[in-house]
């Protein structure tokens, strides 16, 4: 990313900067709200990854191979200690 | 003075801190490694932990930290005379703010993007995480309560500002609408709904609220109280992206282009400051030490830097060399918008006199005279200009209340959920918010509602500066350059919370105030004091923290020189 970026110049960072003025907060909460979807979707039909007793649904296993990737990162945000301050920026 | 000496002293400033100071630290002491990975790529989930470019970061970082704060902090402190505030904003910044903002950054990504209270549980005591979740809180309020008044008094003292707020928040609701429900091109959007603010702008100077709403209601503080609550209701409640976010969005353009065509407007007018340099040690809201200190909060130091900082930017940079660009970088910048408002406030009254008549109708008149003076230089008419820097004077503190009351809404829930299911509901915890906030706006004189949002705030950064030295002694590195910062904001904030909460409450005893005021000065007092002793005890939990690091440290320098 910071590659290409470089290229760029005066004008792309300018571009660049009214964006992170602008536009990069509601960006970042458009990708929260959908995460947080997603992730209790993954919650609810996967939840037995966590140990949450849930008894996985024949169509959990045919939506495990779109789950995959993500698996990741769901188990990270949901075992995460979080608090109020996480939320805070 | 010259305004313009000032601002070139500033860059000065700005340059020396930045490219000598803070260059130092990041490369001596902190020790960037651009070959580190940072929190955004070791956990990317392409949410909170994104690795962002710097330039975006940069904007970010700005446009989260720079509210109504720098502004008004400055103008009110003039009343010390100019030279005091210029003295307190470039020195502040040089050897305390930026330290904050860019150390509570680099504290947070050498510890795997933990926000403050994960890093006060680890670095501190599991005690401290509480404590300083219910002072977040109280800071939130007072910050509700602080920027609620300045809304307030700007819609009273300007007319024009209610009918340009109104346009504002409808090009926000419709820029949300069309970007997310119609899928507008942003372009197209943005067109329309700045267009829209900018028509408002212009309809607020040709019909003010006075003439349509009569001077009854057009003067009445509560009337601009429960719009500006019920509007923050809104952003607490609906769903981020219909309300608050994109009315943030449209406003960003406003604050935007104001400041860039006010600063050249400084340079074209170059006056010189008309105020005194220096007043008196003592004036109404108090003594130079410690109140000056925390009235000029954000242009100098301010702890909602370091929330931004930790919780947001840090999870994003993408390389540990940035830290210093958008953290310290982006302090240097708040402090340019500090001594523009320094010299709005000293420039633009013939006298004392004249000014002090200003000040007691709130800071967004003076605020606001000044954009449309300096707008006033590139061709702009004097009442556009003025109903410009009203809804300025607005947006820089609606915005940040509405989220404001977003997060006390969430701290409710998680605050207290655990006393009654009641408080997860979101409306129970937001009109909580809202009514407390409410009152202080109500029933508090604001310039000590000020003080008390400052003292809270640069407490919030003396506690900051407390886990950075925390997690420099633990890690073995240098730690004076924010541990002597931290002990001067700690004792200066608590010497100004006492001081303020003393008067208010001895005012209270004494029965020396009845009916609003007695709410006010009772509630504002017991705040302050709240405040103080939920930091005396995390100072205390801090120094045990430190000296605990301090005997492992010189335990390990034992046992290497023995062996």
């Amino acid at each position: 990313m910071s590659e290409e970026k470089k290229k760029g110049g005066f004008f792309s960072a300018v571009k660049e900067f009214v964006y992170g003025v602008a536009a990069h907060d509601s960006a970042r909460f458009a990708l929260k709200s959908r995460a947080s979807m997603e992730h209790l979707f993954i919650l609810i039909t996967m939840g037995d990854m966590l140990g949450v007793p849930i008894l996985p649904p024949y169509y959990s296993l045919r939506l495990l191979p779109y789950v995959v990737p993500q698996i990741s990162t769901w188990k990270r945000r949901m075992l995460k200690e979080k608090d109020l301050t996480d939320g805070l920026a | 003075m010259n305004s313009v000496v000032v601002l070139i002293l500033g860059l000065v400033v700005a340059f020396i801190g930045y490219r000598f100071y803070a260059k130092h630290i990041d490369s001596k002491i902190i020790k960037s490694d651009p070959k580190r990975a940072t929190p955004a790529k070791m956990y990317m989930d392409g949410v909170e932990f994104m690795p962002t470019s710097k330039n975006i970061l940069f904007g970010y970082q700005f446009k989260s930290i720079a509210g109504a704060a720098p502004i008004i902090g400055p103008i009110i402190a003039i009343q010390w005379g100019w030279l005091p505030a210029l003295i307190w904003i470039l020195a502040g910044t040089f050897f305390i703010g930026w330290v904050q903002d860019y150390s509570s950054a680099m504290v947070a990504m050498r510890n795997d993007g933990a926000s403050f209270g994960g890093l006060s549980h680890k670095l501190i005591s599991p005690r401290a995480r509480v404590i300083l979740l219910a002072f977040i809180y109280f800071y939130l309020l007072l910050i509700a309560g602080a920027f609620g008044n300045v809304v307030v008094s700007t819609t009273v003292a300007l007319k024009a500002a209610p009918m340009a707020w109104l346009f504002l928040t409808i090009g926000g609701i419709l820029a949300g609408q069309m970007i997310y429900r119609w899928r507008k091109d942003i372009i197209l959007t943005t067109v329309i709904t700045v267009i829209i603010a900018m028509a408002g702008i212009w309809f607020g100077s040709v019909a003010p609220s006075d003439s349509i709403l009569g001077a009854d209601l057009a003067n009445s503080r509560w009337l601009w109280a429960i719009a500006a609550f019920v509007f923050c209701y809104f952003a607490a409640v609906l769903p981020i992206w219909r309300f608050a976010l994109p009315i943030n969005y449209v406003a960003s353009y406003i604050v935007f282009l104001g400041l860039f065509f006010g600063i050249i407007g400084i340079f074209i007018l170059h006056p010189d400051f008309t105020l005194p340099a220096y007043t008196g040690f003592s004036i109404r809201i108090g003594p130079i030490w410690p109140i000056m200190f925390v009235t000029i909060a954000c242009g100098a130091i301010s702890g909602w830097h370091s929330i931004v900082s930790s919780s947001g930017t840090a999870r994003q940079l993408e390389n540990e060399l940035d830290a210093r660009p958008v953290g310290g970088g982006v302090m240097f910048i708040e402090m340019m918008l500090a001594l523009f408002a320094l010299i709005i406030a000293g420039t633009i009254y013939a006298s004392s006199a004249e000014y002090g008549a200003a000040i007691a109708k709130g800071p967004g008149g003076i605020f606001a005279a000044g954009v449309s003076k300096f707008l006033g230089a590139i061709g702009m008419p004097a009442a556009l200009g003025r109903s410009y820097g009203s809804v300025m004077m607005i947006v820089l503190a609606i915005t940040i209340m509405q989220l404001v009351i977003r997060f006390m809404r969430v701290a409710t829930s998680e605050l207290l959920s655990d006393i009654s299911p009641v408080f997860r509901n979101p409306h129970i915890g937001t009109f909580i918010a809202c009514v407390l906030g409410m009152v202080l706006v109500m029933t508090g004189w604001w310039q000590y509602l000020w003080v008390l949002f400052g003292g809270a705030n640069q407490l919030m950064a003396s506690l900051a500066l407390l886990l950075v030295t925390a997690w420099l002694m633990s890690e073995g590195r240098s730690a004076a350059w924010a541990f002597y910062p931290m002990i001067f904001m700690f004792i200066t904030t608590i010497a100004a919370l006492l001081y303020t909460s003393y008067n208010l409450l001895v005012k209270v005893i004494s029965g020396a105030v009845k009916g609003e005021a007695l709410i006010g000065n009772t509630l504002m007092g017991l705040v302050g004091l709240f405040l103080v002793v939920a930091a005396l005890i995390l100072g205390a939990e801090g120094m045990k923290a430190l000296k605990r690091y301090r005997s492992i440290t010189k335990n390990q320098a034992a046992a290497a020189a023995k062996a």
